[in-house]
Parts: structure tokens; C-alpha cells; sequence
């Protein structure tokens, strides 16, 4: 019934027909079986995207530059209360008279 | 701090200058081994930082035996850097407790024990037992199966007490296995009666501290050594090295967070080559040295006495050492004290290497 | 320029110095702390979908339960066989309230609170109406939603 032209468009129309369809039950039993309940997951005790991670280290650079910044500023005070402390001024005079 | 009206409106009900006085009073000697006086200050720190991570994760944890494992996922997965905080409790113990060593031996060495400091000692050693059940009722939490395993040598060996072994082991279990009952008590331990306890003692230590003061070694003992005040020169010295020592653990718990292991099967035989945590190694390993049976006797029983046999001796090393107490040098117990410490990190070497 | 006298005292410059960095470090922490422990603060829906069968053969007279985000709604079958919605919690303090066939009046237990077949409070403390919800029937589905939200469905 379909002269020669048409029948090879519609040849054609059919494989790709018949593809497709086999790629979607492929497609459909590969992602609905499970994947071996057997076999033991992997639980992600990190973030697993990079962008994530990046954030996560670049929080602990922040972090330490917290702690050196704490830790240099404390030696600041020790080092002033020490230079007060060889003074010998670092005591409050109870005998001074207040300042009416 | 600025504030005049909240001081005077506090100084008015309160002895705020007496309070200064005592806190301004206290001094600590100067000399070349006063890096040590550090190490009790950083096993404090530990510990306040466990207590609030693990505040933290008290909010999710299930301690049920079907829900504890899932908890924990949750907790890992789903939370908001769920997975630092677990992991940040993680290394927090395991840096608490090797401070922990660190300070006992400290103290071992410098023979702080001696009179008239006896009673910081047995506190001490006190809290040494609860922090390591600390560790062991905190890691069977996890419910995977290395911790289920550890649990059930640690509480099997525990029966191998003669007379009160099987109560002992009956009430840690509370089963006849280790079981979900095992698990509730272990966390009715871990963060109820063991905290409690914890706070009493430690109270308890620093006041005994505060009232003896500073020890010295007693081969500096008779040098006239320069006091620095403690509020705020060594104030200062111990903020600095607490920032530190936080900063060494976040890195860890950032770098090395710990994986979730196989959730527990009480049914399953123990995993390959399982090994307890680090601090049970020497435990395990002189455990190991014992045979089965030794003139007639059972082996482990044997081995369990002479272990705590030892302990106990350890123990009353404050008592016996007279020498100390007298002030003058005591190189036996010296000696003594350096056998433990060599023992210790050799035992503990050959379990993490076996 | 040199100033001859400093403007502030070494021990004012260092404890300003301390504090403030002490307060931004601190409140990086506590803001992680509380992102931790107050995950998710529950926000209401603004739709629910739910299954038409379930519902559609509700006798009159009489009520059946839905999950409304963490609270529950009532779909609530009139007389004359006409269904609305409600939000079956109390709108004094928050109690779930009980629908009462013989009355055909809604009855909070809490404090004696009373509302009549269309939500509105009649008798006892609640000071508002039952929250209302618009039903719609797409279909399998029964889409239950609060006044004026769009609904917009995601594309299975």
C-alpha cells in the first residue's frame, strides 16, 4: 500500500520507534533494580561536593587565623602586665585618697 | 570591665574585694620544670569541651537499640555540620584522655603525690576510672559491631572477678548478653550518673589544689624559686595554650572525621582483628601474655588479679612511697613510675601494631 | 602626625582589642552552635496533597483527619453532603479540637472552647475562628490549600 518512499520513511520511523522503546525498559530495569542489598553503603561523613569541602576548609583557615589572632593578642596582655608588674605598678594604693 | 554600677551594685551585697584577694593570692613557682603545672589545666579543657559536644548531640541521639545506629546517620547526614560535631566529640576524647595519661604520669614523675597532697591523688585516679568508662560507655553509643564487640570483652572480662564478677557483670550488662539494656544503662552512665560524678570530683580536686598549692619537684625543692601571680600572668600562658590545643582538635576533627562502622548484630561473630580503643591496647595485650590455665587455675581469673593487682599498687603509690613523704629523694619509686610509663606505651605499641 | 598623648590607655586598647576579637570568634561559634541545634524552625505548609479516594466517601456528619505539616486538619463532611476544611486546632491555645456529631459543633477540651459547623467560635475562650482551607480535586489527587496560595504542582 505505501509506495517506495514513504515505505522507507516509515521504515525508518518504526526502528526508531523499536529504539527507543528498548532504551526505556533498559532504562526502566536498571534504575528500579536495587542495587545488591547486600553490598554495604558508604555513609558520608564529609560533604561530599567539592564546593562543600572548599567551604569547609577554608572555615578552618579562618578558624586558626581566629585562634593565632587570640593567642597573639594574649601574649600583647601578658607582656603588658608584665612590663607593669616589673614597675611594681600593677598594685592599687590602698591608702590613696579619693578624688572627691 | 567598666561596668561601676553593676560592681558596686554587687559589692554592696558581696565580699567582691575578699573574693579578688583570695583569686589575686594564689602564685605559682617558677622553674624548669614548671611546663607540666600546664597539663592539668588542658585535661579540663577536654573535658568542658566533651561535656558541650556532647550536649549537643544529646539533642538527637536515640539511645534505643533498634534507633541508635539510624540516630546517628541522622545526625551525620542530615544535620547541619552534624558530622563535625560528631567528629569533634570524637577526637575531643581521644585527646582528652591521652591529656589525660599525660598529666597522670606528669604527676607520677614529679612526685606531686607526695604528702601533703595524697588526697589530689586519689581523686585523681578516681576520675582516671571514670573517664575511661566515659570512653567505653560513650563508644558502645555508636552501636556498630567493633563496639559491641569491645563491650562484651570488657564486661566479659569484668565477670572474670572472682566472687563479685558476676554481679558486676550482670548490672553493667543488664542482661545476660550485651543487649539494648546494655546500651540505655551505658547511656544513662555516659551522660546523667557519670557527669554528676564527675563535676563533684573534679570540684572536689581544684579545691584541694587551691588549698595545697603548686607542687615542686622535690629535687627543686629547696631552691628559692621566683612566684609568678597566677591571675593573670599564668591565667594568660593557660588561654593561650587551651586556644591551641582546640585549634589541634578542630583540624583533626575537620581532617580526619571517623567513618560509621557496620551497625552491631549480636548474632554475627566479631568482625577480623578487632582491636578496642587505644587506651584498652595495654589492657588487651597483658591480658594476652596470660595462658589458659596456670597450675589448675583459670588463666584469665589469674590474669584479672594481677592486673588489678597492679593497678591497686599504682594506686597506693602515695602510701607507700615513705621516702617522699619524708621529703627526701625517692629514685625507687622513680624507677617504679618509669617501668609503668614504659609498659604502658610499650603494651599499647604492640596492640596497635599486632 | 605625632600626637603628643595617646588617646586611649594601653590597657584600654588591649582589652577592647581582647574582647572584641574574643566576641567575633565567639559568635561564629555560637552561630554554628545554634544552626546545629535548631535545625529546621517548622514552618506551616502552604499546600497538602493528598490521595481523593481517601476522602471522597467521608459519611455526612461526620470528620476525617489530615496531616497539615507537624499539626492536623479536619476535611469535614456537612449535612447536605458538602465537604470544607479546617485546621482542627484551637485557635486559643493551640489544642486539637474534636468534632461533635450530635452538636454538629466542633469542642475544644482544653478550656471548653466551642465552634460551630463552619469554624466560627461561638462559645468559651477561643478568640478566632478554625482556619479555614480551600479543596480543589485535580484529578487522583486532593489538593488542600490555605487561602490565596497558588498551587503549583511539581512536574512528576
Amino acid at each position: 500500500m505505501w509506495t517506495g518512499h514513504l515505505q522507507k520513511r516509515m521504515k525508518r520511523l518504526l526502528n526508531r520507534t523499536r529504539l527507543a522503546a528498548a532504551a526505556a525498559t533498559a532504562t526502566l530495569l536498571l534504575w528500579t533494580t536495587p542495587f545488591g542489598a547486600a553490598a554495604a553503603e558508604k555513609i558520608a561523613v564529609f560533604p561530599e561536593t567539592p564546593y562543600d569541602g572548599y567551604i569547609v576548609y577554608e572555615s578552618l583557615i579562618v578558624f586558626w587565623a581566629a585562634i593565632i589572632g587570640l593567642v597573639v593578642i594574649l601574649r600583647m596582655k601578658l607582656k603588658e602586665i608584665e612590663r607593669t608588674q616589673s614597675l611594681g605598678a600593677d598594685r592599687e594604693d590602698k591608702d590613696a585618697p579619693l578624688l572627691e | 570591665m567598666n561596668c561601676p554600677r553593676l560592681r558596686d551594685w554587687l559589692e554592696e551585697r558581696y565580699d567582691i574585694e575578699g573574693i579578688k584577694g583570695i583569686a589575686l593570692s594564689k602564685f605559682v613557682p617558677e622553674h624548669r620544670h614548671d611546663i607540666w603545672y600546664y597539663t592539668g589545666g588542658v585535661t579540663l579543657f577536654l573535658f568542658i569541651l566533651q561535656f558541650l559536644t556532647g550536649m549537643l548531640l544529646a539533642f538527637y541521639y536515640v539511645p534505643h537499640v533498634d534507633f541508635a545506629y539510624k540516630s546517628i546517620i541522622e545526625i551525620v547526614t542530615k544535620l547541619r555540620m552534624g558530622w563535625f560535631f560528631k567528629s569533634l566529640h570524637h577526637w575531643g576524647a581521644q585527646m582528652a584522655i591521652l591529656f589525660l595519661f599525660v598529666h597522670l604520669f606528669g604527676t607520677l614523675l614529679m612526685k606531686s603525690y607526695r604528702k601533703p597532697r595524697e588526697l589530689v591523688w586519689v581523686t585523681g585516679f578516681v576520675l582516671l576510672g571514670i573517664s575511661i568508662f566515659f570512653g567505653l560507655s560513650g563508644y558502645l553509643l555508636l552501636w556498630d559491631e567493633r563496639a559491641f564487640a569491645a563491650v562484651r570483652v570488657a564486661t566479659g572480662g569484668a565477670g572474670a572477678f572472682p566472687v563479685v564478677g558476676g554481679f558486676i557483670k550482670a548490672f553493667l550488662r543488664g542482661s545476660i548478653d550485651v543487649t539494648g539494656e546494655t546500651l540505655l544503662r551505658f547511656y544513662a552512665f555516659h551522660v546523667a550518673i557519670l557527669p554528676l560524678v564527675t563535676l563533684a570530683l573534679i570540684g572536689l580536686h581544684l579545691l584541694l589544689v587551691q588549698f595545697h598549692g603548686m607542687s615542686v619537684p622535690p629535687s627543686l625543692e629547696k631552691e628559692k624559686l621566683r612566684e609568678v601571680p597566677f591571675f593573670p600572668n599564668v591565667f594568660y600562658k593557660d588561654l593561650m595554650i587551651w586556644l591551641v590545643v582546640l585549634g589541634v582538635v578542630v583540624t583533626l576533627a575537620v581532617l580526619f572525621p571517623p567513618e560509621i562502622g557496620v551497625k552491631a548484630d549480636p548474632l554475627a561473630p566479631p568482625p577480623e582483628n578487632i582491636k578496642p580503643e587505644w587506651y584498652f591496647l595495654f589492657l588487651l595485650q597483658t591480658l594476652k601474655l596470660f595462658p589458659g590455665s596456670i597450675l589448675g587455675m583459670n588463666g584469665e581469673t589469674i590474669a584479672i588479679l594481677t592486673v588489678s593487682g597492679a593497678i591497686l599498687f599504682f594506686f597506693l603509690i602515695p602510701f607507700l612511697d615513705r621516702r617522699s613523704a619524708r621529703g627526701e629523694r625517692s629514685p625507687l619509686f622513680t624507677w617504679i613510675g618509669v617501668f609503668y610509663l614504659i609498659y604502658f606505651l610499650v603494651m599499647t605499641a604492640v596492640g596497635f601494631l599486632s | 602626625m605625632k600626637l603628643k598623648f595617646s588617646l586611649v590607655t594601653r590597657r584600654t586598647f588591649l582589652n577592647t582589642l581582647f574582647f572584641g576579637w574574643l566576641a567575633a570568634f565567639f559568635s561564629g561559634t555560637v552561630y554554628a552552635l545554634m544552626r546545629f541545634a535548631f535545625p529546621t524552625l517548622g514552618k506551616e505548609p502552604d499546600f497538602v496533597v493528598l490521595n481523593w479516594k481517601d476522602f471522597a466517601h467521608i459519611p455526612p456528619n461526620s470528620v476525617k483527619p489530615f496531616p497539615w505539616g507537624g499539626t492536623v486538619g479536619l476535611c469535614y463532611r456537612k449535612d447536605d453532603g458538602s465537604m470544607i476544611a479546617l485546621k482542627g486546632v484551637c485557635s486559643h491555645m493551640e489544642c486539637n479540637v474534636a468534632y461533635k456529631p450530635a452538636e454538629r459543633r466542633f469542642y475544644c477540651a482544653c478550656h471548653q472552647g466551642w465552634f460551630d459547623a463552619d469554624g466560627r467560635n461561638i462559645s468559651g475562650p477561643p478568640p478566632k475562628p478554625l482556619e479555614t482551607f480551600v479543596i480543589t480535586q485535580e484529578g487522583e489527587k486532593l489538593i488542600i490549600a490555605r487561602k490565596g496560595v497558588k498551587v503549583e504542582l511539581p512536574k512528576a
